[in-house]
């Protein structure tokens, strides 16, 4: 076998194998809302899962774990800015009584 | 359009930009993903802090059908899997085998947007509207503006997709890495609107 093919074919096996994951964690996220605990936690184990799942498809589907560091501020400087925008407006809209 | 044309058109500057070391065309699409987050963002940080001080909107969110919303993040999951796989068959210089990966996605792709429709019919049969409320407002506003990338990703994956099963890669290579970026990002959205919407 030549090493484009062996290099498909590892490729193939990786993608599909977080695909897999990706399946697993989608389950998992379907049981915790099943769950008879706090609506509070059920949407914290929720989220926690969507974020490794979001985090897998840009590491491993975007490639993001060999890019440019320069690729990696561009991606996560509005994400900052968002949380940031989030959490300050928090005290006066979401707890405003 | 001649042969000639057409590769100039489709020709892609494979050099990096000096200035980061990074193709620009990669560049240029990280900088208009970096653009979408800002838009989804927005969108998905103004629904959390309004479904906070509207007391969670429970009873609203108990009218949306998770069961097809999962349908359709399964759905979506998959065509990530043969979009990398697209990209992964790139490299190996086998169109039919590119094409083949591509059609899958539009194919999936296509899928999601029927299934979507299919659900909007039901909420809209059921007497929800943009018109029904703040929740009901959000819902439409993320998830039509949602599969409006959908969409927008179906037709650049489709004129790829034909060019590969033409069996010409050449100038089209690195537009399948891209195409593939944003397809991603595509999912990575749905990713966060499922639990958003679905689950909380």
């Amino acid at each position: 076998m030549d090493t484009v093919a062996e290099n498909w074919l590892t490729a193939r096996a990786r993608d599909v194998r977080i695909w897999r994951w990706l399946v697993i964690l989608l389950a998992v996220g379907l049981m915790v809302f099943m769950l008879p605990i706090p609506r509070v936690a059920i949407v914290a184990l929720i989220f926690g899962v969507a974020v490794v799942k979001a985090v897998l498809v840009v590491r491993d589907y975007m490639h993001l774990k060999a890019e440019h560091l320069f690729i990696y501020v561009i991606a996560f400087v509005p994400v900052l800015i968002l949380l940031g925008l989030l959490l300050a407006l928090i005290p006066d809209i979401a707890l405003r009584r | 359009m001649s042969d000639a044309t057409m590769d100039r058109t489709f020709a892609e500057p494979a050099e990096a930009d000096a200035f980061s070391g990074i193709p620009p065309g990669k560049l240029g699409m990280w900088w208009f993903l970096a653009s979408e987050i800002m838009i989804f963002g927005g969108l998905i940080a103004c629904f959390i802090l309004f479904r906070a001080a509207h007391g969670g909107w429970r009873a609203e969110s108990a009218d949306v059908h998770w069961r097809i919303g999962a349908f359709n993040t399964l759905v979506l999951l998959t065509s990530s899997l043969t979009m990398v796989l697209a990209w992964e068959a790139v490299k190996t210089n086998r169109p039919e085998r590119v094409g083949r990966f591509l059609g899958l996605t539009v194919v999936l792709g296509l899928t999601f947007l029927g299934v979507k429709g299919y659900e909007y019919s039901r909420e809209f049969g059921a007497g929800f509207t943009p018109f029904s409320g703040l929740f009901w407002a959000f819902y439409f506003t993320m998830t039509g503006l949602h599969a409006l990338h959908v969409f927008a990703g179906i037709v650049v994956n489709s004129i790829l997709w034909t060019r590969a099963a033409r069996g010409r890669l050449e100038g089209i290579q690195h537009r399948i890495e891209y195409a593939g970026l944003y397809w991603h990002f595509v999912d990575v959205v749905w990713i966060f609107l499922f639990p958003l919407i679905y689950l909380s």
